[in-house]
């Protein structure tokens, strides 16, 4: 019987990668190519480096779909991020030290997250305008905390976090394995439920302000300890660094094959999302393409992944 | 039969939307080892009566009893830890689940904290055993047709094993065989003592099958009796109120020779080959069973989806003949085509606006680029209203009208463009037996004025007696053409089953 | 008259919640501040007012009908741009070069407009995409620096008056009437209302939805763009950021107006008091206290608390 329940699980994870094929193999492509342009980067240090300079945009995007799938949107990520790395630079000075700084970031994440969960999901708000009214309230206590980039982030946690060593790779393999673990349990079903078919979850019993409300403390922690992570890699904290953050989380994830409104998409396709724009990114830096041109490159990832699917849909209904 | 205590009760229940009461004083025992079948039109409240005794909505006024203790607020959540169940119409279901999350949504049993896999695999295997649901457990329901999703929408409500099991509509979209499965399972249910609340719109499947009956009509209970002793007839006269002949006009016929629109192998996703020709003063009916491209065909001749036709003649009032169909409303709306949508909430009004301005929606839609002038406006609402009997301060929003009135306003809102084909699809769905009856005396007098009327229904009773052609769909296909003589509601059934007995209309189809 | 009179009352109570708010700050403000009363400070509570209330023009139409438009800002910068840019020698009133950005504002929101009416692409993406592009854009184009403009009918827009008050209040004045008679005096500007009620419905009763989404979204260009211009005119100098704060007080302004941010329901006239009482309320902090920062969390904290107001998603 347990066994059973394995090869089913398997079985529904499996059939989760439809629809990702395609993505998969852009990956797979864009990877090779990069491999080929850049031979260096096949060396464990390397990917290390390569690993953290994806890793914040990983996670955000990792936030943004755990609220996408719910059917909400997050345009307060960015701030979200920067507020995190201002709280972590300004605490770790404190008497509790860098676990002091951890636990500051992850109170705030849980309190911003309740707090959208209020109005989103207790009170059902717009997310829209919730989370973008947020997004000011939050830059606004980023520059009130540090009017300019500074504080003090303890070189060993940077060093931890992003010196040499692979630790981003092995916080990624954490996330994803806290989230499939997430996803087995009621509640975790209960969300994608939630996105799909609400009043049918409400009516099957399933607690669909309960999982939205965990939805959104989840995004909220996951994007505090993104500015953590910023922190420790520019080793202080900055009011402003996450601001590109909002749009790069919603362009992996609309890539990712998540959709817009509620309970389509999965976790894998928004990292897969995250690291293609990573390597773009990355590609376009090694053109010597001014950083800006990913602005417009995400833009046009954003508009072409949606536009495409409905362009194609719209064919194939004119017979 | 020594009557047994209600596991799930109702007492003087009572509720009331944006002040149209829907449910009056209702009270209801459902008893173990009992079909009981719950009756009334569309709109007579059983949907909210399900709403209460599930939890899904909380009552204005009244209680419910579980095992003869009243429960006070109760939810889904609590109504199936009580082990109530329901087969919703609207499925519950989550297209992006699998089947066997989908099973057990709402109820895994957990270990260690996580959902219970192996006991969701034996359980999607044993009721989908019992059910025919041979899909992998795996699938996500989003990939199954409508059929097979209904099939999965009761395996999850067998799921929880529960002690009440109400079916909504259960087998308005199974397959014939899934009919007669679904059947033994629940007579099988009885039997195990389950108690059951079996809303259907079949008759002589309900007189069959059930032993009890509830019957409401306008929101308040007319019959609450054992089944024995019943016939459809008798069925039908308690939940109209009144003998069904009575309901119609008397037949008239005011159709001509003379063609306002006629198509050649038209064709949409869901609609193949219609050959179809419409003439000024006719009322044509449009029969089949629910999903069988009848909507497809009628909203592609309003250019609402996608169509296309080898022939496309539109001769109504000076229009010009052409070849294509109508490529969107706008262009139907010019032509003098006008459609009142079956689903009048979500398709048909603006609920929160005011009934004035719903009524000149088209009219500013097909004459955009004029001022408003607001006497004129009033003075065309007002003979509006006047018209269709819609009385009261016409600046309400329409949400505040009862179904009957709204459905009013659906309809006379296109008057003033004063189309010459009218497509109407289910007009009177959920609408009160004596607005029905204004309905079908306006759609006459549009015949009679000279108006082509395509009336797409589900009640066949419509086709038989309002209509002077019939042509029945099934599986996309027009399978039937009938003249009004030969439109009984056998014949009109047996079409839409696809028995091929019908003799046709209009010669052979292809 | 009396009904009518009611009816208006009752149709824009939450207009007048707005310009009731207005009445009373202002009221106390020139007691409590001295020179806060004066014609010449309200006039310029007014002007700064005018640049919120031209893109919340464009913003309010988007939010009735439906949607919103998150590219504002980026139109704005790209009007104060590329005005300068476009300003050259033989085009000595400097006319032409209004005319040709204000042209380019008006395009994007019809790129806009195509991409959400004909696509079918959520309006948030469309115009979110948008702003990101054009910031790129931009920085591209005009780098960190500033470009000075001169252009003699800007400099005329930002410092004329006629009868004492402001040339730009008066253009806002009439840009605001002429979007006022859309709305509520012309046929195709109820539509607008019924397309945010609900699409289907409309598309059902032959409103053409996709040509009216391409104009609304044109209105919000432009009107962004007359924005820009004017912001242009009273700073002399265009730069890549100008625009941002735009974005929020243009939507703050929508809800403190009392539009439904759901859509179908609401009118411009709230939108104009929510831009005065936007600018006094900015006016006053920064008595208290000059921080962006503070600013900003005020601003945040202000459409939170006023989303009650705008109505919440019934469906579960």
């Amino acid at each position: 019987m347990r066994g059973e329940g394995t090869r089913l699980y398997w079985r529904i994870q499996r059939r989760r990668n439809e629809g990702l094929g395609a993505l998969f193999l852009v990956l797979a492509l864009f990877a090779t190519i990069y491999a080929i342009l850049f031979p260096g980067i096949l060396s464990v240090g390397a990917m290390a480096k390569f690993v953290q300079g994806w890793f914040p945009t990983a996670m955000v995007a990792a936030a943004e779909t755990i609220v996408m799938l719910t059917g909400g949107i997050d345009l307060s990520v960015g701030p979200m991020v920067s507020l995190g790395s201002v709280v972590a630079a300004s605490t770790m000075q404190g008497p509790l030290g860098i676990s002091g700084g951890v636990l500051a970031v992850l109170a705030l994440g849980a309190v911003v997250g309740a707090i959208v969960g209020w109005f989103v999901a207790v009170n059902r708000y717009p997310a829209i305008i919730v989370t973008l009214a947020l997004s000011f309230v939050l830059r606004g206590v980023a520059l009130l905390i540090l009017p300019r980039p500074g504080g003090f982030v303890p070189p060993s946690l940077s060093d931890f976090l992003a010196g040499s060593r692979p630790t981003a790779a092995v916080l990624l393999v954490l996330l994803v394995i806290l989230w499939k673990l997430y996803q087995a349990t009621p509640l975790g079903t209960g969300l994608i439920a939630a996105g799909d078919n609400a009043e049918g979850a409400y009516r099957s019993g399933v607690g669909v302000t309960i999982a939205r409300m965990c939805a959104y403390l989840a995004s909220g922690v996951l994007q505090a300890l993104t500015g953590l992570y910023v922190a420790a890699q520019t080793g202080s904290g900055d009011p402003i660094i996450g601001e590109p953050m909002t749009l790069a989380a919603i362009a992996a994830a609309v890539l990712g094959g998540v959709g817009f409104l509620g309970g389509r998409g999965a976790m894998r396709g928004a990292l897969a999302g995250s690291l293609l724009m990573s390597i773009l990114i990355n590609v376009m830096f090694f053109m010597d393409l001014p950083l800006v041109a990913q602005y417009v490159v995400q833009g046009l990832i954003i508009v072409g992944t949606v536009a495409l699917p409905l362009i194609r849909a719209s064919w194939r209904r004119g017979l | 039969m020594v009557v047994q205590q209600a596991v799930l009760g109702a007492r003087n229940l009572s509720k009331a939307f944006f002040g149209n009461p829907v449910l009056r004083d209702v009270s209801i025992d459902l008893v173990p080892g009992r079909i009981h079948a719950l009756l009334g039109e569309n709109g007579a409240g059983k949907s909210t009566l399900i709403n209460l005794l599930s939890g899904a909505l909380a009552p204005d006024s009244g209680q419910i009893l579980v095992d003869g203790q009243p429960v006070a607020a109760l939810s889904p959540r609590e109504a199936h830890r009580l082990g109530v169940a329901v087969v919703q119409q609207e499925l519950s279901l989550a297209p992006h689940l699998s089947i066997a999350e989908n099973i057990g949504l709402g109820a895994y049993d957990r270990r260690g904290g996580l959902i219970d896999y192996g006991g969701l695999a034996v359980a999607a295997k044993e009721i989908g055993g019992e059910l025919g649901l041979v899909e992998s457990p795996d699938t996500p329901v989003g990939r199954l047709p409508l059929g097979r999703r209904q099939i999965v929408e009761i395996a999850k409500a067998l799921f929880i094993k529960p002690r009440v099991l109400i079916f909504d509509e259960p087998t308005s979209s199974l397959a014939a065989p899934d009919v007669v499965m679904l059947m033994g399972l629940v007579r099988r249910l009885r039997d195990q003592g389950v108690a059951i609340l079996y809303i259907s719109h079949r008759l002589n499947e309900i007189i069959d099958f059930c032993d009890y009956v509830t019957v409401l009509k306008d929101g308040a209970i007319t019959a609450d009796r054992p089944m024995a002793g019943l016939d459809p007839n008798g069925l039908v006269r308690l939940m109209v109120g009144r003998d069904p002949q009575n309901l119609f006009p008397p037949y008239a016929s005011h159709a001509t020779e003379d063609l306002v629109l006629e198509t050649r192998n038209f064709r949409t996703a869901a609609a193949h080959g219609v050959d179809f020709e419409l003439r000024r003063g006719e009322i044509l009916g449009i029969g089949g069973l629910v999903g069988h491209g009848q909507e497809d065909f009628m909203t592609g001749l309003y250019g609402a989806v996608a169509a296309d036709a080898d022939q496309f003649r539109v001769l109504a009032d000076g229009g010009a003949a052409r070849t294509t169909p109508f490529a969107n409303v706008a262009e139907a709306n010019a032509m003098g085509v006008a459609y009142v949508p079956a689903d009048r909430r979500k398709e048909g009004l603006l609920l929160p606006h005011s009934i004035d301005f719903n009524l000149l929606l088209p009219l500013f839609a097909r004459h955009g680029a004029q001022h408003r002038r607001r006497a004129d406006e009033s003075a065309i609402t007002e003979r509006l209203a006047q018209r269709l009997n819609i009385r009261g301060d016409r600046s309400r929003p329409v949400q505040a009208l009862s179904g009957g009135n709204q459905q009013k306003v659906a309809v006379s809102k296109w008057l003033p463009l004063e189309p010459s084909v009218l497509l109407l699809n289910d007009p009177t769905r959920g609408v009160d037996v004596e607005t029905k009856r204004e309905i079908y005396i306006a759609l006459r007098a549009m015949a009679a004025e000279g108006k082509a009327v395509v009336l797409l229904t589900t009640d066949t009773p419509e086709l038989v007696h309002l209509c002077d052609r019939v042509i029945v769909f099934h599986k996309g296909w027009v399978a039937a053409a009938l003249a009004h003589a030969e439109a009984s509601e056998e014949a009109i059934v047996a079409a839409a089953m696809g028995v091929r007995a019908a003799p046709t209309l209009q010669g052979a189809p292809h | 008259m009396a009904l009518r009179l009611q009816r208006f009352v009752v149709e824009h109570a939450r207009s007048l919640v707005a310009y009731c708010a207005v009445a009373a700050l202002w009221t106390a403000a020139s007691l409590a501040i001295t020179g806060f009363g004066a014609y010449a400070h309200l006039r310029y509570i007014v002007e700064l007012a005018a640049v919120i209330g031209l893109v919340g023009i464009g913003q309010t139409i988007a939010v009735i009908g439906g949607g919103i438009d998150l590219s504002v800002s980026s139109v704005i910068t790209v009007t104060a741009i590329v005005l300068p840019i476009l300003s050259f020698g033989p085009d000595t009133t400097g006319v032409a070069a209004i005319a040709l950005s204000l042209t380019v504002a008006a395009a994007i929101g019809a790129v806009n407009g195509l991409g959400i009416g004909y696509i079918g692409l959520p309006p948030l993406i469309m115009t979110l995409a948008m702003a990101t592009i054009l910031q790129g854009l931009l920085v591209l184009i005009a780098g960190g620096s500033a470009i000075s403009a001169s252009n003699p009918v800007l400099d005329w827009l930002g410092s004329a008056h006629v009868l004492t008050i402001s040339v730009s209040i008066i253009m806002w004045a009439i840009v605001a009437g002429l979007c006022l008679f859309w709305l509520h005096g012309t046929r195709s500007g109820s539509l607008v209302f019924a397309i945010g009620t609900n699409p289907e419905v409309s598309r059902l009763s032959g409103v053409p939805i996709q040509l009216l989404t391409v104009a609304i979204y044109v209105v919000s260009g432009f009107c962004s763009g007359l924005a820009g211009l004017l912001l242009l005119s009273m700073n002399g100098q265009g730069y890549v950021g100008i625009g941002d704060p735009y974005l929020l007080s243009s939507i703050a302004a929508v809800v403190l107006g009392g539009t439904s941010i759901l859509g179908g329901r609401g009118s411009y006239l709230g939108t104009i008091a929510g831009s005065v009482l936007l600018v006094t309320m900015t006016a006053l902090i920064t008595v208290v206290n000059a921080s962006e920062g503070w600013r900003s969390v005020i601003l945040g904290c202000l459409i939170l608390g006023m989303l009650p107001l705008s109505g919440r998603d019934q469906s579960r």
